[in-house]
């Protein structure tokens, strides 16, 4: 029982210390600067961004397909490595629903953010054409959030329960949000047996509806005739980049939460050993898949292309394009693959490296394309030549990035970010073996 | 002492010599050519066309100012003014004031000016014309009989030795109606071809459109002539907007499509309507839960 209380009183949800305020008032401020601009967005419409006829998605599209990529970890975490029972992954299960719910939550929003008339999205549903892949992402997205949020909800019941039973409750609000949540939750053996039941079907459902939505968000993309999209390649090209993306965001997320909360017996060495392993695992096949996206296009170098590809590999792209390579992939891989690199420390920069290589390359996948169309530009202002982001456009993509930040930092201060009754249950099997 | 003089006076003569160069910009030689084109007999319009040679190549100029005339460069015969496009091009359509100049003569002279710009001096072109005209029939089994005329003293007299094509509108081009690519006129002024493409497809009611054209004569410039003829076979355009497909309207995606999308949304959606239910089945449990009992 001692061992029992110990775990309980570690993983509880804990106030936000000086640091944690500071960070949560930057991240508001991020997110109310975001909020401005985009109320000047509404009222002048979108020409106060650099968005024109030809680059006519920008950062907004590529933050969306930032967001989709970077929930699906919550399908990988808690889906796959349950499915195949692994369990040293039960400590990050949480840390992953979290991210997968904040991110798809951001998805959403962003798209709406990029439409000129947001007040129009129901005519989507009224006159979407079911033909076109932007109805199958509003589908995917939805159903994907409902299961991600299920996901999330089901294994937390019995940790609202023994937080409900604690004596030193942390607040009436608290209590009662506990109380809204999970006060039906009585660790009866007919609801354990319901819930792990529901538990094994999310898991086994979200796998389909995870390669689902980001096959789809791909083919937003590849269903169109454009240089760089047109790729039978770009599904599974897409899986593989937003699995490292995903996990990349893992490992940063464990680092600052055992940092934060001092959870250094529950997130272990080993646990970034093997997210490592794992991180390095996806760098290659992510390596494979740009190998497959690059090579073959650069190998024929149709005319058509020809502008797009060199951009990349040696024009005005070609900074970001190596840059994102190589901070998303190749310098991970050489940190990571070296037992010492799968050490906290250098595993959190490798991780944080994966998400700052990968939102350029999201950037890269959406921009340079929509500059190379396949009829030559003519008689348009220079400005439609080029693409920057104008500052309301960075603001509202950063003041984004921040709420998914800010979503994160909520749910750990309400909720276990580790889960209690399942880090207890395996240490009392671990102590019957 | 001397030495620094010496050097003071050759640095000094250098700098003179660098901005008296440099003060002397060397224009680049700018190329004006014109040409004359006639539609139908009917839409007359003058073409100029610029070229310079620049980073070693020949390339069109764009944004050069230039001024038609018809007979001389005087301020009375000018027929219009243009830019040139991206193309180097700039085209007038000769306007209907200068008729009076026009029917003067049977030989008429067309002058092109260029304004002088920062990169190239102003410079001038000309084109001497005869006016004539290509008339086009067609005779049994499918022949064509184009005549080309010129306008001499008062009426139209048929010329030998002009080369023309005949030619068919296939798809925005044009296509030769036998294997000759060129013909040349008779003494009748006349060329005859033989129209040997059976199953091109025509309109809805079978016709194409055949073209006998002169193309950049150094004495007649650019003529062409159409003429529509029911020879084709008739194309009759099926809608497909009331159709299914994966490209049609709302509403109308193909049904596998439909049947396919649906079952898995339905099949998704039961699950978390099942899932669902199983909290709420939990709730209830959890209702019915009395104190004191064991877990």
């Amino acid at each position: 029982m001692p061992a029992r209380q110990k775990i309980i009183d570690d993983l509880l949800p804990k106030k936000f210390g000086w640091k944690g305020t500071v960070w949560v008032i930057v991240l508001l401020i991020f997110c109310v600067v975001g909020l401005v601009a985009y109320i000047l967005q509404l009222s002048k419409g979108l020409v106060v961004t650099s968005m024109r006829d030809y680059a006519s998605w920008g950062i907004y599209i590529s933050n969306f397909v930032f967001f989709v990529a970077i929930s699906l970890v919550g399908s990988l975490i808690t889906a796959v490595l349950r499915l195949t029972n692994v369990h040293w992954s039960t400590p990050l299960t949480r840390i992953a629903e979290i991210i997968a719910v904040s991110a798809i939550t951001f998805a959403s929003i962003i798209i709406v953010v990029d439409m000129g008339r947001p007040e129009r999205f129901y005519n989507l549903f009224t006159h979407g054409r079911l033909q076109s892949p932007i109805v199958w992402d509003v589908v995917v997205i939805t159903t994907y959030f409902f299961i991600s949020l299920l996901l999330l909800y089901l294994p937390l019941l019995a940790d609202l329960n023994i937080m409900l039973q604690i004596k030193k409750r942390p607040g009436n609000l608290l209590n009662k949000l506990y109380s809204f949540l999970g006060s039906f939750w009585k660790n009866t053996p007919e609801q354990i047996k319901i819930s792990n039941r529901s538990i094994q079907i999310l898991s086994i459902t979200i796998i389909p509806v995870a390669f689902a939505i980001h096959t789809v968000t791909s083919w937003l993309f590849a269903t169109t005739y454009r240089p760089g999209w047109d790729s039978t390649n770009f599904g599974a090209y897409f899986i593989a980049g937003a699995f490292l993306v995903g996990s990349g965001a893992v490992l940063v997320a464990m680092y600052i939460f055992r940092r934060a909360y001092k959870l250094d017996k529950y997130i272990t060495t080993d646990h970034f050993d093997r997210m490592g392993k794992i991180v390095v695992m996806l760098a290659l096949v992510y390596l494979y898949f740009n190998v497959n996206e690059f090579l073959a296009p650069a190998f024929k170098m149709k005319k058509s292309e020809e502008g797009y590809l060199m951009g990349l590999f040696t024009g005005a792209y070609s900074r970001i394009f190596w840059f994102a390579l190589s901070t998303a992939i190749f310098i991970p891989i050489l940190i990571l693959i070296n037992k010492k690199g799968r050490r906290p420390f250098p595993a959190f920069i490798a991780g944080c490296l994966v998400v700052i290589g990968s939102w350029f390359k999201r950037y890269l996948i959406v921009t340079p394309t929509l500059l190379n169309p396949l009829l030559p530009m003519r008689d348009v202002p220079d400005s439609y030549r080029h693409y920057f982001p104008s500052w309301q456009e960075w603001a509202i993509a950063m003041g984004s990035l921040a709420g998914m930040m800010l979503i994160i930092t909520i749910f750990a201060r309400l909720l276990p970010i580790i889960p209690i009754q399942e880090t207890i249950d395996e240490m009392e099997e671990h102590e019957k073996d | 002492m001397r030495k620094i003089k010496y050097i003071i006076l050759t640095i000094g003569l250098i700098l003179f010599l660098t901005e008296v160069s440099l003060s002397q910009v060397v224009k680049n030689k700018l190329i004006l050519g014109l040409g004359y084109f006639n539609n139908n007999n009917q839409l007359q319009y003058l073409k100029a066309n610029t070229k310079a040679k620049i980073n070693g190549k020949f390339q069109q100029v764009a944004d050069i100012h230039v001024s038609f005339y018809i007979s001389s460069e005087d301020p009375g015969n000018l027929l219009g003014k243009a830019v040139t496009n991206e193309k180097g091009i700039a085209n007038l359509f000769i306007p209907p004031s200068a008729k009076s100049v026009w029917n003067k003569s049977a030989k008429q002279s067309f002058l092109v000016v260029s304004e002088p710009t920062k990169e190239y001096d102003g410079v001038h072109s000309n084109f001497d014309l005869t006016k004539s005209r290509i008339q086009i029939d067609t005779l049994p089994d499918r022949k064509i009989a184009a005549t080309f005329s010129e306008f001499r003293d008062s009426a139209w007299v048929a010329v030998k030795g002009v080369d023309m094509k005949v030619t068919v509108k296939r798809l925005g081009g044009d296509l030769n109606v036998s294997e000759t690519p060129t013909y040349t006129t008779d003494s009748l002024g006349v060329v005859s071809a033989d129209f040997k493409l059976d199953k091109l497809p025509g309109d809805s009611a079978g016709n194409l459109v055949i073209v006998a054209e002169v193309d950049d004569n150094d004495i007649y410039g650019n003529l062409k002539t159409e003429r529509s003829v029911p020879w084709g076979k008739s194309s009759k355009y099926v809608s497909t907007f009331n159709q299914r497909s994966l490209f049609a309207r709302r509403g109308w995606s193909p049904l596998w499509l439909e049947w396919m999308a649906y079952s898995i949304i339905v099949a998704v959606w039961g699950v978390l309507l099942f899932l669902f239910l199983q909290i709420r089945k939990m709730k209830k449990l959890g209702a019915g839960y009395k104190a004191g009992q064991s877990e």
